[in-house]
Order: C-alpha cells, then sequence, then structure tokens
C-alpha cells in the first residue's frame, strides 16, 4: 500500500478542510429545504456562486482604506492554518501539529472574526457595522464559556492538546460517559451554534437585516473578495464541525497510520459525520424560532452553566 | 502521549458516570424550571426530573445489585412523573393565566445566582467526604445542588406554579440524596415519604386553584393587594 509522507498528510487536512466545505454547506440547505417540504438548491450550488463570485468585478466604498480589502484575505489565511492544528484526518500529531493548542486555535479564528469586524467597520454601512459590534457583542459573552471548555479538557488530559483528548475519548467507555466530556461536549456545540449562525441565534440564510449578526458583516464587500469571505465561513464551519466531532464527540475513523487507504477512509468518514452534524443543525432550525436579540444572553447562560457543571463535577472527582 | 494520558486524571467507572451523568440531567432539569414560561412546560419539566430520578434509582438497582430499588423506581415513576403531573394539570386545565416573566430578575442573572449557589453546595458538601457505598460522592453534591436551586426557584419566581414545583423539585432533590446515602433504606419509609408527596400536592393544587380563582392570575405580586 502506498505510504504518504507527513507533509502530504498535513496538506491534504487543510485541502479536505477547504475544499468539503462549500458542499457540507449545500448538503445542510438541501435538507433544511426539504425538511421544510421545498426542492432546495443544488448540492453543488454553493461551488457555482463561489465560481460566479471570483469571475466578478470587485468594489470598495470610497473611503475605505487597505484594511477592507486585506481583512478577506488574511481571515481566509487564518481558516486555512487552524485545520494544521486540529486531527482532522489523523490520530497522532501532524509536524506542524503541536505548534499550538485549543486555545492557539481558537486566537486564530477570533483574529479572523475581528478582521472581518475592522472590515466591516471601515466601510461607514450601518448594517456591516451593526452586525461587527453585535458578532464582538456577543463574542465577548461566549468566550467565558469557550475557556470553561477548554479548562475541562485541561482537567480531563492535564494539557489542551486536540490530539491528547481525542486519544483520551476513544481509550474507553468510562470516558465517554463521564459527565463532564458530555457537558463540554454540549456546551461546545452551543458554542457552534452562536459561532456558525444558526438557529436559535440568527437565520442562516435570511434578509432580515435588522436580525442578522454574522451575515450582515460582509454586506460592502463584492466579487473575489465576497467568494473569499462566503468560503472561508464556510471553511470555518467545517472547522467547528471537526474540532466537535474529531476532538470531543466522536473521534473515530482517523487514520492511525500514514497509509493511503485508512486516510482516504478519514476524508470520507469525516465528511459523512460532518453531514450528520448538518442534519441535527436542521432539525434544529427547524424545531426552534430565532430568539429575539436580548435572549440571546440566555442562550448563552445556558452554554456556561453546562461547562461550568463540567468543571464542578471534575474537581469533585465525579466527572 | 502515552505518558500524558499516565498523567491525567483517572476517569470514573462506567458505572460512576452514568450515575453522574444521570444526576447532573436532574440538576439541568432544575436550571431549567427557572426559565420555563408556561405553567405546562414547567409541569412537564418536574416530569422529566422525576423521570431521571427513577432512572437513577434504577441505574443503582441494576449496578449495585439492590432489587427492592426497582419497586422503589417504578413507584416513584408512577405517583411523580405520572399521578402528580395529572393531578397538577387537572387544576390548572381551565385556567388562562401564564407565568411568563414572574422571575424577579432577567433569566440569565438567575443563573448565574443558581451557579453560585449550587457551587457552594456542591464543594460544602465535598468538602464532608461522605463515601458511600452504591453512589460516587459527586451525586450526593448534586442532589445538593438540586436542594438549594429548588429554593433560588421559589423565592425568585413570583409565581405560585414555580414555587409549587420548586417545592416537588426539592423532594427529588432529597430522594437523590437519600439514594446516595441510604439506597438500603427500608422501603416502607421511601413510600411513606411518597405519599407525604402527594398529600402536599393536593394541598398546593386547592391552594392554586383558589389564587387563581380569587385573582385571575398565578403572581403572588397579586396577593398584598387582597388586604382590608
Amino acid at each position: 500500500m502506498l505510504t504518504l509522507s507527513l507533509p502530504v498528510i498535513q496538506a491534504l487536512q487543510v485541502a479536505t478542510i477547504v475544499f468539503a466545505s462549500p458542499g457540507i454547506t449545500g448538503v445542510i440547505s438541501r435538507i433544511e429545504a426539504r425538511m421544510q417540504g421545498r426542492r432546495g438548491p443544488r448540492i453543488l450550488q454553493p461551488y457555482y456562486d463561489l465560481a460566479k463570485l471570483f469571475r466578478k468585478e470587485s468594489l470598495a466604498p470610497l473611503h475605505s482604506g487597505p484594511l477592507f480589502l486585506l481583512a478577506p484575505v488574511l481571515a481566509f489565511a487564518c481558516y486555512l492554518t487552524v485545520p494544521m492544528l486540529i486531527p482532522v484526518l489523523t490520530t497522532y500529531a501532524l509536524p506542524l501539529g503541536n505548534m499550538g493548542d485549543i486555545l492557539g486555535g481558537g486566537i486564530i479564528l477570533a483574529f479572523a472574526s475581528f478582521m472581518v469586524a475592522a472590515a466591516a467597520a471601515e466601510t461607514g454601512d450601518p448594517y456591516a457595522q451593526l452586525g461587527a459590534s453585535r458578532a464582538k457583542t456577543f463574542g465577548a459573552i461566549t468566550e467565558p464559556v469557550v475557556l470553561l471548555v477548554v479548562f475541562t479538557v485541561a482537567l480531563v488530559t492535564s494539557t489542551d492538546l486536540p490530539y491528547v483528548l481525542a486519544a483520551t475519548v476513544t481509550s474507553g467507555p468510562a470516558q465517554l460517559v463521564r459527565p463532564a466530556h458530555l457537558l463540554a461536549s454540549a456546551a461546545l456545540f452551543m458554542v457552534i451554534l452562536y459561532e456558525t449562525g444558526r438557529i436559535p441565534i440568527e437565520t442562516h440564510t435570511g434578509t432580515i437585516e435588522l436580525g442578522m449578526i454574522e451575515t450582515a458583516r460582509p454586506f460592502e464587500h463584492s466579487g473575489p473578495y465576497y467568494a473569499l469571505l462566503k468560503w472561508g465561513s464556510s471553511a470555518k464551519q467545517l472547522i467547528f464541525y471537526t474540532l466537535f466531532l474529531n476532538v470531543f464527540a466522536a473521534p473515530w475513523g482517523l487514520a492511525s497510520t500514514r497509509d493511503l487507504g485508512p486516510v482516504l477512509f478519514a476524508i470520507v468518514a469525516l465528511i459523512a459525520k460532518a453531514i450528520v452534524v448538518g442534519v441535527v443543525v436542521s432539525v434544529i432550525d427547524n424545531t426552534f424560532a430565532k430568539l429575539r436579540l436580548f435572549r440571546i444572553t440566555e442562550f448563552v447562560s445556558a452554554a456556561f452553566l453546562l461547562a461550568v457543571l463540567a468543571i464542578f463535577t471534575l474537581y469533585l472527582g465525579g466527572g | 502521549m502515552i505518558d500524558i494520558l499516565a498523567v491525567a486524571r483517572p476517569a470514573p467507572t462506567v458505572f460512576d458516570g452514568t450515575a453522574n451523568t444521570v444526576a447532573v440531567i436532574v440538576l439541568l432539569l432544575e436550571f431549567g424550571m427557572l426559565r420555563a414560561s408556561l405553567f405546562g412546560a414547567q409541569v412537564r419539566l418536574y416530569a422529566a426530573q422525576s423521570v431521571a430520578v427513577s432512572v437513577l434509582a434504577g441505574v443503582v438497582a441494576v449496578g449495585r445489585g439492590v432489587p427492592e430499588l426497582f419497586i422503589l423506581a417504578v413507584l416513584s415513576l408512577l405517583l411523580k412523573a405520572v399521578i402528580v403531573p395529572l393531578v397538577m394539570m387537572s387544576q390548572l386545565r381551565d385556567s388562562r393565566a401564564e407565568i411568563a416573566g414572574s422571575g424577579s430578575l432577567g433569566v440569565a442573572s438567575e443563573v448565574i445566582i443558581s451557579i453560585l449557589v449550587a457551587a457552594f453546595g456542591f464543594f460544602a458538601i465535598g468538602a464532608l467526604g461522605i463515601h458511600s457505598e452504591v453512589l460516587p460522592a459527586a451525586a450526593l453534591s448534586l442532589s445538593m445542588a438540586v436542594v438549594l436551586v429548588s429554593f433560588v426557584l421559589m423565592i425568585l419566581r413570583r409565581d405560585v406554579i414555580s414555587q409549587a414545583i420548586g417545592f416537588f423539585s426539592l423532594e427529588n432533590g432529597v430522594s437523590m440524596a437519600s439514594l446516595v446515602i441510604a439506597a438500603g433504606l427500608p422501603l416502607i419509609l421511601e413510600v411513606a415519604f411518597l405519599f407525604d408527596l402527594l398529600v402536599a400536592v393536593v394541598v398546593f393544587g386547592v391552594l392554586i386553584r383558589v389564587q387563581s380563582d380569587r385573582t385571575k392570575s398565578f403572581s403572588t405580586v397579586a396577593l398584598d393587594r387582597l388586604r382590608g
């Protein structure tokens, strides 16, 4: 069997995330449409959208600075960096896999989101700025939840390298049913719903400007820059799903050797698992109503509660 | 990587993990009651919590081989998850009032306060170092947290439904604690507690009925207007 070298697998991790992510978005919107009794767009529609946008001309608002055009590129570069740090395809750490822990990945993602918000602030468009300021406000209150989830991981594994947690979870059923693990996973899932802009936080495909958070920020971008932002938000979604699946919920199906077969199987397994998460997210999308803006704190406080309880049970030796 | 795993805190056994998870679910449902905005939802949350407590009794019965706990599990399931909710709902069926927004604080601040109170309960009980043969000590701390959060619920929600449900769910916390400390408690005592609860339900049901008939609302804020 063909054995791949480590840098090739590393590149495959990034490529899987980047090239599969619009497809995952397409599958989710298809499933969502089917649940609502619509036919829905083609699964490959996001790829066509991106191809169309890349061919279009791009315009910048009159008084915007260089950051406006730089931000989409920088944000996309961040989304290319994070898949090197988390276990996308392999159970073992790849050469660059240990250069950052979960917090490091979180900082890079936060930097990407900050760049997009800063670019939105450059535009002078009220809706883009509204979205940017909301995203930062609610980002600030979800931050403690993320930190507590990381602390839980650190208490469970005595490190916060994502590879070690994945190995811990697969080591036996006792690790799976411990309340700290379940609570931290649930809290992370709620954060993911927030970060990917899903119900109950916001309507993903909505065009109602006043309810927008995440989708309002790229309002003024156009052409290839808009394409990069859209692609970036799909990539971010798949990164979060991968983090949730391959570190917390289901780190099975990953390649433990460098052979071609297991690595290809890991790609297929990741996509299949991401689609399962997508189905769950679509069900949530279709069963819950969007929260009013000022009730988002209730959603976040519920996630915070889960993460705090995870830490408590660990300290009492019961987690 | 193996070395790192060896340093890590050992996981509890599958039995302990399952029992703790069920106990955590009981506590989470108690927190859910803080934000319930329909009385039907409040009663359903209580029913779900009672199911979780019965499941915990069942888990102990299977995992530790205490067969009389099966009887307790079935009895408490029947009484607390079926009869009590039915009695409550039948008392309230023709009432049009709702309990939305009866909290004296916002939901997020109520949750933060309850987290603090629950933390106090957790660590106060954890410091006692009580060890039980049938259930992990964390379940005892969790049941203390359930009791304290139900106090917070009764104090902060200003409607009679939440206060009554808070009282009933306090009993859930206590019966969870009794599972940890004295799983072999004579069955007759446990059953006596259950029927005590039934009396409380009937009394509370009648009181709620009178209150909602007189004031056309479940709110206790309206009560001091009745003077004179």
